[in-house]
């Protein structure tokens, strides 16, 4: 029987079928971070001798809070430290970090065909390796790193074909909106995304990553890319090369429990305007007027309003969506020149990420701008740390998420990618590129 | 496995984990501590929980516990005295982890959740699957049937030691 590339990685990995359509699933790589770890690991030290079924298998980092904010994330941080030091597990500590989903593809820890689990609901950006990837709750984890497995029901596979090509202006994160507002916020939900088409297969690793990160967001289980060429140059250059195949590519005649086609070429910049990743608009058009009343009573927006009219208070580019040096690159394009007018913060996705910016002198760009440049950190996307929101505050951000609460209790969020929370900040709105005077050259006396 | 009380009515769709637990309380290394924040990131969420004292049953509308991984949802809802959720869905991970902390993730149609919701009393018969609001007529639901058992007598973790031999025999099969 055809089948997907799903199928492919999930059959290789099932050691037993369980009741009710569960099965047990081996996970070739655990991701470790302080937040949600810690318990897990004192629930295994107290009840299992601390035995772990592949220290080898585990990777660990200081991930969200990044260097501690109080002594309490001290103590999170301190644990899962002395937990991997005592089990010999590789352990990425502060000033040689990231954001794990930053770290781990560019260390070279995932490739093609492996499964992966983190106790973090963004691990589906590593289905952009061909990996099947997930997020699980701290138990589940803790359950794999017990026992090397994870209890899952078997997805539904949708294939989510991206014809054409991106068009000069919109970005990967525009076409993960663009995603998430065709098959709605939870269209997703017990299915793998599964994207294919010429769109998708000429997005380069980094671009793959922001749109499988954002699987999440539509309630998917997770995303997955099917490795190529693009994919193993990538590897290639890592420092942990994985011994990987491009064997594992869905037959040509799987079936899909769906099929959804998007016109690549059509996708446009976009911004959200509600309180989940689902409502969001072209940045040249407007709040819809059948925008539900509680997002925007929440948003303090009215439908009909010009999304580039939006004032912001604060700007964010950073996170495991849009924290990469592509996209450090393609905002420094937009400040070189120019003034920010909104307090503007820009966090590196790795502290490799920010020393590869620094030998480029995007620091230089971000902070002549007037923007704050920072070392690596989850930071305020989620809302605890380095530039949390207060409430009222709206911010436009390169993150995932705009639930509400999510930056800051009682914060607004709009989710844009960088280019266009580059262009907000210099406006003090809500802007596309597009909109910005040219930067006038300077001449030489 | 019998679990009763009164309702908590979330009538908003779509609530995530941060508005069940905002992520500034994620700062502990174990699971306590949670409750007192339950649904301070949700709008009103402070507000709906002190008008309705001793409910132990939440019943939701669609997509909850949606976003984050955190089980420090569950683990906030448990530790401020919710048995069970009851909404027309569930995100994927806030299911798993409400089975894995025996907090009852039903699943009934829109309808009944709606119906539900301004129900005074719900007794919950786990091991039977079905569930009476105010005497009614039983409502049935379906629970995932391996995970049910996590419900009624805890034992996650054992229950993936036990399969270690298996699972290091499937490994060196690979």
């Amino acid at each position: 029987m055809p089948r997907s590339l799903f199928d492919k990685v999930w059959d290789a990995h099932v050691v037993e079928e369980l009741p009710g359509g569960n099965a047990l699933v081996f996970m070739d790589l655990i991701v470790a971070h302080e937040i949600t770890t810690p318990p897990g690991a004192i629930a295994i030290e107290r009840d299992f001798d601390d035995r772990l079924y592949d220290p080898r298998r585990i990777v660990a980092m200081i991930d969200h809070v990044s260097p501690a904010k109080d002594s309490a994330t001290a103590l999170q941080g301190q644990t899962v430290r002395n937990w991997a030091k005592r089990q010999g597990i590789v352990f990425h500590d502060i000033g040689d970090n990231g954001i794990c989903h930053v770290i781990v593809p560019e260390r070279g820890y995932i490739g093609p065909g492996m499964t992966a689990c983190c106790g973090d609901s963004h691990t589906c950006t590593l289905g952009a390796f061909g990996a099947f990837a997930l997020g699980i709750g701290t138990t589940a984890q803790a359950g794999a790193m017990l026992a090397g497995c994870l209890i899952l029901q078997r997805p539904k596979v949708m294939r989510v074909e991206v014809t054409g090509e991106l068009q000069a202006g919109a970005t990967a994160k525009d076409l993960a909106l663009t995603v998430i507002a065709t098959i709605g916020f939870r269209g997703g939900t017990g299915y793998v995304l599964e994207y294919t088409g010429s769109a998708i297969r000429a997005l380069t690793m980094e671009q793959r990553m922001t749109l499988c990160n954002m699987a999440i967001e539509a309630g998917a289980t997770t995303g997955m890319i099917a490795a190529d060429a693009t994919t193993a140059a990538y590897l290639a250059a890592t420092p942990n090369t994985p011994a990987f195949s491009l064997d594992v590519q869905a037959d040509p005649d799987a079936e899909y429990a769906k099929t959804v086609t998007i016109d690549g070429s059509a996708v446009r910049p976009m911004v959200s305007w509600g309180t989940n990743p689902g409502e969001c608009s072209p940045i040249d058009g407007i709040v819809p007027f059948d925008a539900p009343a509680e997002s925007l009573a929440y948003m303090d927006l009215k439908p009909g309003r010009a999304m580039a009219t939006i004032a912001i208070d604060q700007a964010f580019i950073g996170s495991c969506t849009n924290s990469r040096i592509s996209d450090l690159r393609a905002a420094a394009e937009v400040f070189r020149g120019r003034k920010v007018t909104v307090p503007t913060i820009v966090t590196p996705g790795s502290q490799v990420v920010r020393r590869q910016a620094e030998r480029e002198g995007l620091h230089d760009i971000f902070q002549d701008a007037g923007a704050l440049w920072t070392h690596s950190s989850c930071g305020p996307c989620l809302g605890m740390s380095m530039g949390v929101l207060a409430p009222g505050m709206r911010c436009v951000s390169s993150s995932n998420r705009n639930f509400p609460g999510r930056m800051g209790d009682g914060g607004r969020v709009h989710l844009a990618a960088p280019v266009v929370v580059a262009a907000s900040a210099i406006l003090g709105r809500i802007a596309s590129p597009a909109e910005l005077p040219a930067v006038r050259e300077t001449v030489l006396a | 496995m019998i679990v009763e009380g009164s309702v908590l009515p979330v009538r908003r769709a779509n609530v995530d984990t941060d508005q069940i637990i905002p992520a500034r309380y994620l700062t502990r290394i174990d699971a306590d501590g949670m409750g007192e924040h339950l649904f301070e990131g949700m709008p009103d969420g402070p507000h709906l929980l002190a008008q309705h004292p001793g409910a132990s049953i939440v019943v939701a509308a669609e997509n909850f516990g949606c976003g984050s991984s955190r089980e420090h949802a569950a683990w906030a809802l448990l530790g401020r005295g919710f048995k069970a959720v009851i909404a027309p869905s569930f995100a994927r991970i806030f299911e798993e982890n409400a089975y894995t902390n025996a907090l009852v993730p039903i699943v009934v149609p829109a309808a009944v959740a709606e119906e539900l919701m301004s129900a005074q009393h719900i007794v919950i018969d786990v091991a039977a699957e079905t569930l009476r609001a105010d005497g009614g007529e039983p409502v049935s639901f379906s629970l995932d049937p391996l995970r049910k058992q996590f419900v009624l007598g805890g034992g996650f973790l054992q229950f993936l030691n036990a399969k270690i031999p298996e699972i290091r025999s499937w490994e060196a099969a690979r």
